[in-house]
């Protein structure tokens, strides 16, 4: 569960202070969506960046299962990262060196996971990926990589999975085949997903839609495609 | 063990490739250098032992004492008894003066004696070595005793009461030089002397008490213990003092491959911080990665350290197996001119090899991914979020410190290795201060010319970090092959005399002013040149301000005891150099002329060589009685020379004014080169003027000659290997921008730009840097020399103005091409597949 109350974020820039993110309040609870939408520049990867820990709000607070984050030093948030959170990007981020097999494999192993290739077999075979698992980035297509990336974050059974723009990078087809294993995966996982989209079809299938229009908040509740029309 | 599996799989993915194999060259270019400089210069010491037949002589007017042989024989160190002096042989009615050297069987215990039954070959097929002297009843004796008795081998001649088989012509010994010269040699058994007879008390015999031992701990344990034995009558003689000339070529050939071992380091240095801050920034998106999936800043510090160690480890490791192979390849390149064998190294060359490697990663890896921990997680989701990099004072710092470090331990001089740094620092902060001028220069030079050149200059300057990044590699690396390149040249012009076919071979002493025209006409009759005739005249030191030289002056110093030659010039002799006091010119001689001594005889200047008079404890202002065959005169010291040994050409320990000594009894004697097919003249000048004495150094010099090409062949092969290590720098240094310029010609591309204008544009970019590179390299270079000229080689100062076109122009040219060849990727290969593989 993720309550986030009052989150700001104030950046000084030449021409004076910029408020990116201006008083956000929400919860997610355990299990839900939620698309985070809005226009470019409107601080939507600002605000995924502050509720997965990576960056910390000027002012407000933002509680993960019960943990302030927004209380604690960068070694605190690693930790809360560590356990509960995974990452899905839009330009996939995968380690080129490495094989699919290998990119999935590795956050276990850094987690000192004994069964990290196993594990990370099951996912790819899981994606669809298990004849492509020797196979390096550069060998596979975009929708290939992003299933890989997709494999990555549930490999590690995070509570929570951020997805920034996964489908950016995709055509519509290719996108399509992502965001249904991205809910498939998390229906089957329990996981809360929260994804940053410009896709009108992808915020539609999450429970919870929020809007962001120069880094205030336009709308929150149940959310349909008519909502974000409108 | 997963920061291992971490490392494997970054290599495999092709990040760690410029960073490994700067590694793997790193480490084998200076283990390669440091084997092949030690087996080269152990080679070249075991060379001049064998000048001395030995590792150690002692030469003496008496017999080794007994118990210097029972100590060698617990040390384990092996000996050998030699004795040599003059006599008379006989054939028939024949005779001649022979010089006599008396070996035990065991000599030589370095090098070998070359034999033939062949007399005056000069085919190595006929020439025999062997380690072993004649056996007893035997002589093996100079070719030219052979006409001069008129015998043939196998005959046999008289010596004192014995009768002796001449069984080999003797054609080389390897101390032939430290011997008297005068008479043809007879090599005989040592056990064969009592027999002879001709060795009485008082007899004027010289012995040599020849040691070696091949282990060095207990040699200079015995070497310690019979130091405090030797008195007044026995002189220790070591390898470098047997042959100075040669000393100071193996000298300087070894301070030339420690030169450009230094040189090597500091480019492996270069390579690696070059292709360290290319990986680093690689690393900065992994690093973001891994601190997204909670991995804390400690352990991201901790997996890059064990990542750092086992690189460090593994390619220092590989780096000493190919370093061991490179120079097994240098050495088969360079086997036809090394026929010495050399000997194995020590443990020395391989620990200076690994520490090469894990102190280059440490001065240059670790300061350039130290940063790497700081890295924002938020990087992975926002480009700009870059973590700053240790500032570049304290990178450079660590690399200095890292360099110097090395340099001082490897070269263990101090002047070496600050010339080099000094040398690379200027070259670095004149890329750093006049670098961006000219890339400025450029940028507004460009806006007027086409469009290639305007696009090509102001990605320079665009770009104008990252190429001032790389313009202190590339200058650093020009910079530091020109010091090389004119350092080697400078040492082999100086050379060159001594390789000189033409070199004086043989000296004529003691000619009679009467016998002077008949020898001219001799020497003349053969078509041959002398160095000029010198008169001497022969002295004694009587007294010492006043003072009568006293027996332990005697005893302390032979030029007290034994005449001198004095000679006499008014220029300063070509090779000598004022070390102390001053040369007599027109003021000083007028000054002279009016000084006389209480008996009213006029005091004349002289001017000693420098070293001698150190040993003689005389200094500038004293005064010393000489007597020629009893006529007194006195003379005052106004000055030192040091002289030089190597162009073998008369030098006189003692020098006067004209018109002082001329009125004593003289001889003259000259150098002159004597050409193998024309060597019976000097049975002919002894033959008509019996006197006369020869000095024959014509065997020294071909073996002077043969160290000389072997120590330049040396220098060459070094030179090459280091070029080799310079053109990786350069390499490193392209790499560091290429995958930007890759993208923006893949773009170009795309967008339908023709191939011509993508490698016109990189061509002109790289060939620009190349040229400011090479233009800021010479300034350093010259500096660098200057230094080094002064320091270590003994060499005058001298501008090379080659320096300053020669740098810019190949600066150009090979960054140029280096840059071009790197880019052709970009328009060979489809767009999409390069940018895919960025």
């Amino acid at each position: 569960m993720i309550e986030v109350t009052n989150v700001c974020k104030r950046v000084i820039t030449t021409e004076g202070k910029l408020d990116i993110l201006d008083g956000i309040n929400l919860t997610v609870g355990d299990g839900e969506t939620l698309a985070i939408v809005g226009p470019s520049g409107s601080g939507k990867s600002t605000l995924l960046g502050i509720l997965a820990g990576l960056d910390l709000p000027s002012s407000g607070s933002v509680i993960v299962n019960n943990q302030d984050i927004t209380a604690m030093d960068e070694e605190g948030r690693a930790m809360v990262r560590a356990k509960d959170v995974g990452f899905v990007f839009q330009s996939f981020h995968l380690l080129p060196g490495l094989t699919a097999l290998e990119n999935v494999a590795l956050p276990l192993e850094l987690n000192g996971d004994g069964k990290a290739l196993e594990t990370a077999n099951y996912y790819l075979d899981r994606v669809g990926l298990s004849s492509r698992t020797t196979h390096y980035p550069r060998q596979l297509s975009g929708g290939e990589q992003q299933r890989v990336a997709v494999a990555r974050a549930f490999a590690c059974k995070p509570t929570i999975l951020f997805a920034d723009e996964p489908t950016g990078n995709l055509d519509t087809g290719t996108g399509e085949i992502i965001n249904d294993l991205l809910f498939d995966l998390n229906r089957e996982e329990g996981t809360t997903l929260i994804l940053v989209t410009h896709e009108i079809n992808l915020a539609a299938r999450c429970n919870l839609t929020l809007q962001l229009q120069a880094g205030r908040q336009m709308e929150n509740g149940e959310a349909n495609s008519k909502d974000l029309v409108s | 063990m997963l920061s291992l599996r971490m490392l494997i799989r970054t290599w495999r993915g092709g990040e760690l490739g410029l960073i490994l194999w700067s590694l793997i060259l790193a480490v084998a270019v200076v283990t390669s250098v440091s084997l092949l400089a030690e087996r080269i210069e152990k080679a070249l010491t075991q060379e001049s032992s064998s000048f001395l037949a030995a590792d150690l002589v002692v030469r003496s007017s008496k017999e080794a004492s007994e118990e210097w042989l029972k100590e060698a024989q617990i040390k384990n160190v092996s000996t050998a008894k030699i004795m040599g002096f003059s006599s008379i042989v006989f054939h028939g009615d024949e005779l001649h003066l022979a010089s006599i050297k008396a070996v035990q069987p065991n000599y030589p215990l370095r090098g070998s004696i070359k034999r033939s039954t062949i007399a005056f070959t000069r085919d190595p097929s006929l020439i025999e070595s062997v380690d072993f002297g004649p056996d007893r009843g035997e002589v093996w004796v100079d070719a030219r005793l052979l006409p001069l008795l008129n015998i043939e081998l196998g005959d046999e001649i008289e010596l004192g009461d014995m009768i002796l088989k001449v069984s080999q012509i003797l054609i080389e010994e390897p101390d032939g030089s430290s011997y008297s010269f005068f008479g043809a040699r007879v090599l005989m058994n040592y056990a064969d002397i009592p027999a002879s007879g001709v060795i009485q008390p008082g007899s004027r015999v010289t012995y040599r008490y020849l040691m070696a031992s091949n282990d060095q701990s207990s040699f200079e344990e015995y070497k310690a213990w019979l130091e405090p034995q030797l008195d007044v009558h026995d002189r220790l003689i070591t390898p470098d003092q047997a042959q100075v000339s040669i000393t100071d070529t193996m000298d300087k050939g070894r301070r030339f491959l420690l030169l450009a071992g230094s040189v090597g380091v500091v480019l492996a240095g270069i390579a690696l911080a070059l292709a360290s801050h290319h990986f680093s920034t690689g690393q900065t998106k992994q690093v973001a990665l891994l601190k997204s999936w909670g991995i804390s800043a400690s352990r991201v510090r901790r997996l890059y350290l064990q990542q750092s160690i086992w690189m460090g480890v593994c390619g220092s490791l590989i780096g000493l197996a190919v370093g061991f192979v490179f120079h097994h390849l240098l050495l088969l390149i360079i086997r036809e001119w090394l026929p010495i064998e050399l000997p194995l190294a020590g443990l020395q060359p391989w620990i200076i090899g690994m520490a090469t490697g894990l102190l280059c990663l440490a001065g240059f890896t670790l300061p350039a991914l130290w940063h790497l921990p700081a890295q924002s997680p938020l990087a992975v989701l926002r480009q700009d979020v870059v973590s700053k990099p240790l500032s570049s004072v304290v990178r450079v710092s660590f690399g200095v410190a890292a360099i110097s470090g090395l340099l001082l331990w490897y070269s263990n001089n101090l002047y070496l290795s600050l010339a080099i740094l000094a040398g690379f620092g200027v070259t670095a902060l004149a890329s750093v201060l006049g670098g961006l001028s000219l890339l400025r220069l450029g940028m507004q030079y460009g806006q007027r010319m086409g469009s290639v050149w305007r696009l090509a200059l102001a990605n320079l300057w665009r770009r104008r970090s990252q190429s001032l990044i790389q313009m202190i590699g590339f200058s650093g690396a020009i910079a530091l092959l020109m010091i090389m390149i004119v350092v080697r040249t400078s040492l082999i012009d100086q050379w060159q005399f001594q390789l000189a076919e033409d070199a004086p071979n043989h000296f004529l002493v003691n000619v009679a002013p009467y016998e002077l025209d008949g020898v001219r006409q001799l020497v003349e009759d053969n078509q041959l040149d002398t160095a000029g005739w010198y008169a001497m005249v022969r002295g004694r030191m009587t007294e010492i301000n006043g003072v009568a030289i006293t027996e332990d002056q005697k005893d302390s110093h032979e030029s007290f005891r034994r005449e001198l030659n004095l000679s006499w010039t008014t220029e300063l002799p070509e090779g000598n150099t004022i070390a102390q006091g001053e040369w007599w010119d027109l003021a000083e001689l007028a000054k002279f002329s009016e000084k006389v001594n209480e008996a009213g005889q006029v005091i004349a200047p002289v001017s000693l060589e420098d070293e001698l008079a150190g040993e003689l404890g005389l200094k500038l202002g004293d005064r010393i009685t000489f007597s020629v065959g009893g006529l007194i005169f006195e003379a005052q010291m106004i000055g030192t020379r040091s002289l030089n040994w190597d162009n073998m050409t008369p030098n006189f320990y003692f020098l006067f004014p004209e018109g002082l000594l001329e009125e004593y009894p003289r001889t003259s004697m000259t150098s002159l080169y004597i050409p193998p097919e024309k060597k019976l003249l000097v049975n002919d000048i002894l033959r008509s003027y019996p006197t006369v004495q020869v000095i024959e150094l014509d065997k020294i010099i071909d073996r002077i000659r043969t160290i000389v090409s072997q120590v330049t062949r040396g220098l060459e092969v070094m030179t090459l290997l280091i070029l080799g290590c310079g053109v990786l720098v350069m390499f490193a240094a392209v790499s560091l921008s290429m995958s930007e310029r890759l993208q923006e010609s893949a773009i170009l591309r795309t967008l339908g730009s023709s191939r011509r204008l993508i490698l016109g544009i990189q061509l002109i970019e790289f060939s620009a840097l190349g040229t400011m590179a090479g233009l800021l390299a010479s300034a350093g270079a010259e500096l660098s020399v200057a230094m080094l000229q002064r320091y270590m080689f003994d060499l005058s100062f001298s501008m090379h103005l080659w320096l300053w076109y020669t740098g810019p122009l190949v600066g150009g040219l090979l960054v140029g091409s280096l840059g071009v060849g790197y880019s052709r990727k970009a328009v060979v290969q489809p767009p999409l597949e390069v940018l895919r593989s960025l």
